[in-house]
């Protein structure tokens, strides 16, 4: 029996098929982003071909299936969405568009407005309204809704919002209006607030539930012809999609709340990070996967993740449970410009696959990051992902020797300051990112995923003090083999503004208790162990931003049940900012559950890079401050155990790796680069 | 003193560069530490707070991007700082300042310096400045519409050590907080602000062990150049010529109206020379500008009109000359009282010079933005039979449009520009004794124009209070509306009422005390539009259809 990882990207389809005795068989295809279950059947088939199958005898085999797809986020991020209308409250249909009077990039006067996802013409006041203690000020009118509706129903919307204020308290009206619309338009996907985010601040719950809207019906319906096509194939197995909070959720459950998904392709690497925790027996990761445009960082502490709700993608807000990815604007294709003052920046202008870096030689003029590592040698102009796209060089010199001109400087110096610049950048970024989540990246080992990090990711380590960088070798498969290793889990939240004082044990357990209910029923009959982790998102009474406040380990059933809530609270603000003040008011404002059920753990077994034997380096000249001839390694075919002293590159169809002076490399049984920097 | 700045060192470009990028990623991690621990509403939601480094010769090196009416202000602190304590700044000293009249911009701006020292000298300052909720004086929230003299506006801290060589001088701070109202939010903001700077010493500590001393600080010299470099060559491309333009405020609140601003700015190759001396004489009212404030308001005209990508350092302002007269409003002799000034008069010296220079570089010129008009609510909740302080964040006004297109909706005033938050309804209805019956985009309030003026936004706050509360206003724009630009119109004026049962509506003026506010009263707020850009016949038949079919101009406003 076989269960199936698949990992959707924008250019291939990886799959990981393990059986029960852990040996991962893995495919490739090419994506179909018009209908993605087309080449990931392609995949299936391919994979199914590995194992001297067909199809239908691997389907047949299959248990279950995780995917990984960016279905929801494409929908956002090229807004080519569901026409949304959306239902507030009479006199707060602008919520959305007043983005509580911010604006992005405070001295940029002459910056077009964004247009938003949903224009004022279909955003609809209801009369009702909701006190903030979840009375009723104003009953639903009738007639004001049947207004409302026929007009989004005229407009021939294929999707509604409805959020009300204070609906987190009472969702009465919401549920009355999802049935008037229900029944006035039958066929439009329906997304109350209450249902998908039931948590004060009505911006965040507002976007969010927009969001959904906006997604949900192109999810449902990717969702509906992947289950006809595995249905068609023979298919009899669970499909579990991959959610924005490194969870997998059922396919109806993810289509009814499509928000959750906007993140699943990212989350899939770091679903990749937690499963190398696993294998590296080093819990304390910062993954760091480099692409052509943007580096994702993510946190992972003690093998797992961290969860946010302040999620933005484009330009939408999103504040369901996340996985704390933080996106730094520095990537391969990232451009270096040099400013008047003769300042060199790099980014966050990319020039993406398409002219791409100037060494692609198509159409490309200005230097980028990967220009600069082509002048310094770091990459082979013959041999760039397995020699599938040869390189200029002579272009990307051309390129680079505009920025030196600029700056006054040479050619190399020019390049090696790309380099720096955008090691400092992203170093930066790392270091901003860990503070402002309360840790010490010293205390991390960096992974590197994507094919640009590899260059870059020793020397932001060591810019970090960080001492230990492992490098996995075949990086896009591992997110669909991590996949595999994730749990069903659902998160629950619910917003109860009260000061701890105020509060009662039993007001507590109870509010938990009706949380876990929920979160139990969603999981349905599921026959596995299951676990409930519960937490408090707390301010001290003047602050606005609450924290997260983890309970594991809290007896609910204790008398002194919320002096425990308020001494764990004390102590996570301290450690997220380093002052505490006992003795003063702390505030409850949401309680979230998050009930998971774990999946058969996932065997470990390597990809036996034992008993392979090192073909002797090849050679080549590399810049580090002058022009020193280091071993190219083959990176597949490195024997477990071998040790290399940089300098030395290593190379394989999708990454390069550079060793710099003063690090060590050793092969892990997996093939692995794990490298120890001094 | 001052050896580390004797010898310039020649520096390679790269590694200014990654120090550049090293600064500003300095002064960004400050302002996450404020940000995560600041204790009132103003900072940790509004954000208005600014996080900065200066090196030895007060120079700001790097400043983070918070509040645009704090750029260019901060080196008149640090000097007025370093100037008081010459020979007597140590390691772990911490410094507090807030009189305008000793280099800062405003009472409620209290700022906190921290020295950063390479063996006995200071390299760096480490600076903090943040707006607080109430900082004494005889009315709650430092707006004091009444004030004719700055005693009454709330308490002077002029220089001091708040901390001498690490130890804290808790009397010092006893005092301090003896005079404000709300000595434990104050607390926990002022902590959260030293807590910032020690951020930035910190980090600057470290960048200082590794790079040099030399390297580092001669780096500043290359970072301002720069800058420097960068706005002349944006300067440059103007039109040369002498321009005038002028902006006029409704009123002072005790008499003086129609006070206006006037900007002589002469633009010559790369070099601009802004003369304001023939600004109206200094008036009775808190709308008079420090001397800090007004060239902050001048730096702040500046950055915006050259490229947004310049780094905002004392490099960037250096081709700016600036003539002002003492007596004047942006000038004034003390004692006269100046916390309004960084709303108003500083975005009307702006927009004045932004005006002026409209000629010269019609392509970067800006139409006016809506102005600042606040209300401060003091109450009981009867909820919790505590007082509460509330103060208007919502209902911002429009932003004026430019040449690259119509103008925010609600982005708030042009000397904040988008970079003050209103909280959430739903939280400032749990918290406190009101009801939000209605905020939305006003329509028919921005300019029109070939790009349409921001457009404002309407408010009904009912107050949910048991017994009279008193609410204060401050602000401007009620008689004189955000100006249209190059054929665009003006946006609409501010109109605020309050609603009372059984009596008739009443204006409110945006300098007022003492109004008495009943239980179950109703402000009715409408805020300004931005001001339009460019003759309205040019704008696009698509563009006025949405604005229609949105409802932002109504089909009466269309015609």
């Amino acid at each position: 029996m076989y269960r199936v990882g698949i990992d959707v990207g924008g250019t291939f389809t990886d799959l990981a098929a393990v059986d029960a005795r852990g040996r991962v068989v893995i495919a490739k295809s090419a994506s179909t982003p018009r209908d993605p279950s087309e080449g990931l059947i392609e995949g299936l088939r391919l994979l199914a071909a590995e194992l001297g199958t067909d199809l239908r005898g691997l389907l047949a085999a299959t248990t279950s299936i995780v995917h990984g797809t960016t279905v929801a986020t494409n929908a956002l991020l090229e807004r080519k969405g569901a026409k949304v209308g959306l239902l507030t409250t009479e006199g707060h249909r602008d919520v959305i568009e007043m983005r509580e009077g911010l604006k992005d990039d405070r001295y940029n006067l002459r910056m077009p407005p964004p247009v938003p996802l949903v224009p004022r013409a279909r955003r609809l006041g209801v009369r009702e309204r909701m006190r903030f203690d979840g009375t009723v000020m104003a009953r639903l009118d009738a007639k004001s809704l049947a207004a409302a509706v026929g007009r989004l129903a005229k407009d021939g919307v294929e999707a509604v919002a409805v959020c009300y204020l204070h609906s987190y308290r009472n969702a009465r009206h919401e549920v009355e209006t999802e049935r008037l619309v229900a029944k006035r338009l039958p066929d439009a996907y329906v997304s109350l607030s209450s249902e998908v985010l039931p948590q004060i601040k009505e911006y965040e719950r507002v976007w969010t539930t927009v969001v959904n809207a906006y997604v949900g019906p192109g999810l449902a319906r990717y969702l509906a012809s992947l289950a006809t096509r595995l249905r068609a194939a023979g298919y009899r197995g669970d499909v579990l999609i991959m959610q924005s909070h490194g969870g997998v959720a059922p396919m109806k459950e993810s289509a009814r709340l499509a928000a959750g998904a906007v993140l699943s392709g990212p989350a899939g690497g770091v679903a990749a990070g937690r499963y190398s925790a696993r294998l590296l027996g080093e819990g304390n990761l910062i993954t760091f996967d480099m692409g052509g445009t943007s580096t994702d960082i993510a946190l992972l502490q003690r093998g797992e993740p961290q969860l946010t709700g302040e999620k933005t993608v484009g330009v939408a807000k999103v504040a369901l449970p996340a996985l704390d990815i933080h996106t730094l604007g520095a990537g391969g294709g990232s451009i270096a410009w040099v400013d008047p003052g003769r300042i060199l920046h790099v980014g966050p202008e990319s020039a993406g696959a398409d002219p791409g870096p100037a060494g692609y030689a198509k159409g490309g003029m200005r230097a980028t990051v990967t220009d600069a590592n082509l002048v310094l040698g770091y990459l082979d102009p013959a041999n760039f992902l397995g020699g599938r796209i040869g390189l200029d060089a002579k272009a990307a010199e051309r390129a680079v020797a505009q920025v030196a001109k600029q700056l006054g400087t040479s050619l190399r110096e020019a390049a090696l300051g790309i380099s720096r610049v955008v090691n400092t950048n992203m170093a930066e970024g790392i270091k901003i990112v860990s503070v402002r989540r309360g840790v010490d990246p010293r205390k991390f080992a960096l992974v590197a995923f994507g094919g640009a990090a590899g260059l870059h990711v020793t020397e932001v380590a060591r810019l970090l003090e960080i001492r230990r960088v492992v490098v996995p070798s075949v990086a896009a498969v591992l997110s669909a083999w991590g996949m595999l290793a994730t749990d069903l889990r659902y998160e629950l939240v619910r917003s109860h503004v009260s000061e701890v004082s105020r509060m009662t044990p039993a007001a507590l357990r109870r509010l938990f208790a009706e949380l876990e209910e929920e979160g139990r029923r969603r999981l349905g009959a599921f026959e596995g162990p299951v676990s409930v982790h519960r937490s408090l998102d707390m301010r001290y009474g003047e602050q606005i931003f609450e924290i997260q406040v983890p309970l594991d380990g809290v007896d609910l059933e204790a008398a002194s049940l919320l002096d425990e809530v308020a001494d764990r609270f004390h102590r996570r603000h301290e450690e997220l900012y380093a002052y505490s003040a006992p003795g003063q008011e702390v505030v409850i404002v949401n309680a979230r559950v998050a009930v998971v059920g774990a999946l058969p753990v996932l065997p470990a077994e390597g990809q036996a890079a034992a008993g392979r034997a090192a073909a002797g380096p090849g050679r080549r000249r590399v810049w580090l401050g002058d022009w020193v001839e280091v071993p190219v390694w083959k990176l597949d075919a490195l024997a477990a155990g071998h040790e290399v002293k940089g300098p030395a590159i290593f190379e394989s169809a999708t990454t390069t790796v550079l060793a710099r002076e003063g690090e060590r490399v050793t092969v892990t049984r997996h093939g692995w680069l794990d490298i120890r920097i001094a | 003193m001052l050896s580390l700045w004797y010898h310039r060192v020649m520096l390679d470009p790269i590694t200014v560069s990654v120090l550049t990028h090293r600064f500003e990623a300095i002064v960004q991690e400050m302002g996450e530490a404020m940000l995560r621990t600041a204790y009132s509403q103003i900072l940790n939601s509004s954000r208005d707070f600014s996080t900065a480094i200066c090196d030895g010769q007060a120079r700001l090196v790097a400043q983070a991007e918070h509040v645009p009416i704090h750029v260019g202000a901060i080196p008149w602190a640090v000097e007025s700082v370093r100037d008081a304590f010459a020979g007597r700044v140590r390691p772990g000293d911490v410094f507090l300042l807030n009189d305008p009249y000793h280099g800062n911009n405003h009472l409620p701006d209290l700022t906190a310096f921290v020295p950063v020292f390479v063996d006995d000298e200071v390299a760096f300052w480490s600076i903090n400045r943040a707006h607080q909720s109430d900082i004494g004086g005889s009315t709650h929230g430092a707006y004091n519409p009444g004030a004719t003299e700055i005693w009454q506006e709330g308490l002077r801290i002029t220089p001091l050590k708040l901390y001498d060589a690490g130890a804290l001088r808790d009397d010092v701070l006893k005092m301090i907080t003896t005079n404000v109202r709300h000595p434990h939010d104050f607390m926990g903001d002022l902590r959260a602000m030293i807590g910032s700077a020690k951020v930035g010493e910190r980090r600057l500590r470290a960048l200082l062990d590794e790079y040099g001393t030399k390297t580092v600080v001669g780096a500043v010299d290359e970072i301002l150049d720069g800058a420097e470099k960068q706005a002349r060559a944006c300067v440059r491309t103007w039109k040369d010529g002498v321009y005038r333009g002028e902006t006029i405020l409704d009123d002072d609140g005790h008499g003086f109206t129609d006070i206006w601003i006037r900007a002589t700015v002469t633009k010559k190759g790369d070099a601009l020379t802004v003369d304001l001396s023939d600004s109206h004489r200094q008036v009775h009212g808190f709308i008079n500008s420090s001397f800090p404030n007004t060239m902050s308001a001048v730096h702040m005209a500046f950055a915006y009109l050259i490229d947004p990508r310049t780094p905002k350092n004392s490099g960037t302002f250096r081709p700016v000359k600036t003539i002002l007269k003492e007596g004047t409003i942006v000038w004034p002799f003390a004692p006269a009282p100046v916390t309004l000034a960084t709303n108003h008069c500083a975005q009307d010296i702006a927009e004045a010079i932004i005006k002026a220079l409209a000629p010269a570089c019609p392509e970067r010129s800006i139409a006016g933005w809506g102005r600042r008009f606040r209300i401060a609510i003091k109450g009981v909740n009867p909820r919790t039979g505590r007082s509460f302080i509330w103060h208007l964040f919502h209902a911002r006004p429009g932003g004026g449009a430019t040449a690259a297109g119509d103008g925010w909706e609600t982005a708030g005033e042009g000397q904040a520009a988008g970079g003050i938050k209103f909280g959430s309804v739903e939280v400032a209805e749990v918290r406190f004794p009101l009801t939000f019956e209605h905020h939305e985009f006003r329509a028919d309030s921005g300019g029109d124009g070939m790009h349409r003026g921001g457009v404002g936004a309407v408010l009904r706050l009912r107050m949910d209070t048991e017994e009279p509360a008193v609410a204060n206003t401050a602000g401007d724009g009620i008689r004189h509306a955000p100006y249209g630009l190059l054929g665009g119109k003006d946006g609409l004026p501010h109109r605020y009422r309050l609603l009372s049962r059984g009596r008739p509506p009443r204006a409110l003026k945006t300098k007022e005390v003492g109004i008495v506010v009943r239980p179950g009263d109703v402000f009715f707020v409408e805020s300004s539009g931005g001001g339009g850009y460019g003759p309205p016949s040019k704008r696009a038949r698509a563009a006025r259809a949405a604005d229609v079919g949105n409802g932002v101009v109504t089909k009466r406003g269309a015609r």
